[in-house]
This record gives C-alpha cells, sequence and structure tokens, in this order.
C-alpha cells in the first residue's frame, strides 16, 4: 500500500486475467488470491475470504465488485473504479468483437453445427453450477426441497422467479431452513 | 421475407432507455453468481421479445466460451444485436453503472454487519432458490435439444463437473470438439 505503483500494478493484472478468464471470473479468482495476498501483501486470506462472501451475496455484477474491493483496498475509492474497468473492459470489447463475427456468418452451415456442438455442452454447464449452488446453499433437506420446488416452479409456470428468491428469503430468515 | 422487414422494425424501435432498464434489472435482480442468466432470459426472452429461446442459448454459448464475466458479455451481445455499438454502450451501463454504486455501498456496510446471523439465514434461503432456478434455465434452454443424440454431452458436461470436478477449461475444451464432430455427423445423416 506504500508503493506507489501498487495501483498500476495492480490495474494491469487485473486486466490481464480478466483478458484470460475464460469460463467467466471465478476461474481466475486462485490466481488473483495469490498476486494480492502471496506476491504483494495488500491483504490478509480473511479479507480476501471476506470480500468473496460479501461479493456473492449482493445484487449486482459481484465479480466486478468483488475486484472493487480489492482496489479498494489498495488504493481507496480511484483504485475501485480502475479495477471495476480493468475487469470489464477487455472482455466486453472480445465479447463485442466476436459477436459482430458470429452475426456477420449468420446461418452459414458450418455455424450451425458448432451451434448444435455447442448449446449442449454449454446447458449442461449451467445446469450443473445450478447444482454445485445448490451444494453449497443446501444445508438441510428443507433447503433441498426449496431448490427443487423452486426449479419445478420455473419450468411449468411463468411466475416471476422473484417470488421464488422473496419465498427462500422468508423461509430462511424465519430459520425454517 | 416479410418476417426479416418486421425484424429489422422491431430492432430499429427498441429505445436506448429500455436496453439500459432491461439491463438494470438484470443486474439487480440476479443475486449470487450464476443467477443473471435466469433473469437476463427472463427479461430479454420472455417480457420484451427481443430474441428467441434459440438465439438466448447461441448468445450464451458464445459468452461461455470468451472470457469475462459471462453475463456482462449477454449484456454486450443483446445490446449489439439490438442498436450496435450504441446499443451494446446503453445495455452495460445499464448492467454496471447503478449496481456497481449500490452494490458498493451496499457492501462496505455490509462487511460490518456480515457476520449476524439473521442475515445469513436470509441469504442462504435465497441462493437454495437461486440454485433451483439456474438449474431450470439450464434444462429449458435444452428442451429443444432434447431428442438429439447430443444430450449427452449435456449429461456429460454435468457430471465432469458436478462429480468429478474437473476444471471447466478442460472440460470445454474436451467435450466441445466431440460435440461439434457428432453435430457434424447428424447435419451429413439427415442430408
Amino acid at each position: 500500500m506504500s508503493d506507489p505503483s501498487a495501483p498500476l500494478a495492480l490495474t494491469t493484472h487485473l486486466a490481464l486475467v480478466s483478458s484470460i478468464s475464460f469460463g467467466g471470473f471465478p476461474t481466475v479468482l486462485p490466481d488473483v488470491r495469490n498476486f494480492v495476498v502471496g506476491t504483494h501483501g495488500w491483504m490478509t486470506d480473511q479479507d480476501f475470504a471476506n470480500i468473496f462472501a460479501m461479493a456473492q451475496s449482493i445484487p449486482g455484477p459481484n465479480m466486478i465488485l468483488m475486484m472493487s474491493f480489492v482496489g479498494w483496498k489498495v488504493w481507496g475509492f480511484p483504485g475501485a473504479v480502475a479495477s471495476a474497468f480493468a475487469t470489464f473492459g477487455p472482455p466486453c470489447m472480445i465479447y463485442f468483437a466476436s459477436y459482430r463475427l458470429w452475426d456477420r456468418f449468420g446461418d452459414a452451415p458450418w455455424q450451425q453445427i458448432v451451434r448444435l456442438g455447442l448449446i449442449p455442452v454449454i446447458m449442461g454447464l449451467v445446469i450443473a453450477s445450478g447444482t454445485v449452488m445448490a451444494r453449497a446453499a443446501d444445508t438441510s433437506w428443507p433447503a433441498v426441497a426449496l431448490t427443487i420446488a423452486a426449479a419445478a416452479i420455473t419450468l411449468t409456470t411463468r411466475l416471476s422467479p422473484m417470488w421464488m428468491l422473496l419465498v427462500g428469503g422468508a423461509l430462511g430468515g424465519l430459520g425454517l431452513l | 421475407m416479410t418476417e426479416m422487414a418486421q425484424r429489422r422494425e422491431l430492432e430499429q424501435a427498441v429505445p436506448l432507455t429500455a436496453l439500459f432498464t432491461a439491463f438494470l434489472a438484470v443486474s439487480l435482480y440476479g443475486v449470487g453468481g450464476g443467477s443473471g442468466i435466469v433473469w437476463a432470459r427472463r427479461i430479454a426472452v420472455e417480457k420484451r421479445g427481443w430474441i428467441s429461446d434459440r438465439e438466448f442459448a447461441d448468445i450464451v454459448s458464445l459468452c461461455q466460451f470468451m472470457p469475462g464475466p459471462n453475463i456482462v458479455g449477454i449484456a454486450v451481445c443483446v445490446g449489439a444485436k439490438m442498436r450496435g455499438t450504441i446499443g451494446t454502450i446503453a445495455a452495460v451501463s445499464g448492467f454496471l453503472v447503478i449496481p456497481w454504486a449500490i452494490g458498493f455501498s451496499v457492501g462496505l456496510l455490509f462487511l460490518e454487519y456480515a457476520h449476524a446471523p439473521v442475515l445469513r439465514n436470509i441469504l442462504s434461503g435465497i441462493a437454495a432458490a437461486a440454485a433451483g432456478l439456474l438449474i431450470a434455465t439450464g434444462i429449458r434452454l435444452l428442451l429443444p435439444h432434447r431428442r438429439r443424440p447430443a444430450l449427452l454431452f449435456a449429461g456429460l458436461a454435468f457430471g465432469l463437473i458436478t462429480f468429478a470436478r474437473l476444471p471447466l477449461l478442460a472440460v470445454l475444451f474436451v467435450l466441445v470438439p466431440l460435440s461439434i464432430a457428432l453435430a457434424a455427423i447428424e447435419k451429413a445423416r439427415a442430408r
């Protein structure tokens, strides 16, 4: 924190890892932890874990927020803003360029094949991340039932997901889970 | 042809403020990692009818394969589809600016009270429901493919991550080429 080049080092590092964070930012979290806790000692492991837990449970772009808190620890408010830009800026440009490219080839036969191949794998991964989240969240049988009920209601009705989240929060707050 | 023309008109007609507020809502509703996709589908496909389920599955697949926070990628792609560069800027700003300011302030407070048991219970209840929503969204986007042999790869991807706990990147780079090869064979047979 005393080193004046710290903000620059952090921002550069975040821009770099965000450009290679295939499969989402959580995949590079271990690397970021090593950088800020191990290599530079800007915060403790406990600080890092607290920031992670908080970013997971507040609404909004949580990985960007998480990196903003890391930036905040290093360089206050400017650090928070710089870290946010470093986290979403490079990937946004990559998304934009690749979407343009994808769109240009429209209904080329190879693109349909790629699409048909890609979608089942990716949707398997989406269901898997739901299951992994459920494993972390469902610490009791009523919580498992809640997860299953939320999935079943979403599949069979067009009820807003907000109701499921509200009921979940209420049941949890009443200590029923 | 007329359908294409109607499409174009619809795309012209989407105001930037609508893109901004839609992705603001996606961002604010998406509590916890991953559930943003639930809201992005709900709002862009079901409520606004900007894109079809097929296009949405395409965008999610594309974003999953690129580096970065995937839900921001959905904002980039939907914005680009509806209004080009300016649409992307509107959707991404909607997704980020206000939620970031709120999240940052709430976060500073939250770090003070994170140990309160009631808060912790509420959050774990929300997390349990959110997990169910995510599972349902994945299943729903798979439904159009349910009669294809490629469903096997959905099962494999699910199992390798959930039970074998392999790294995401490894799973992607092994399964995707195989799944695309199978799709190519299916296509050749159908011809």
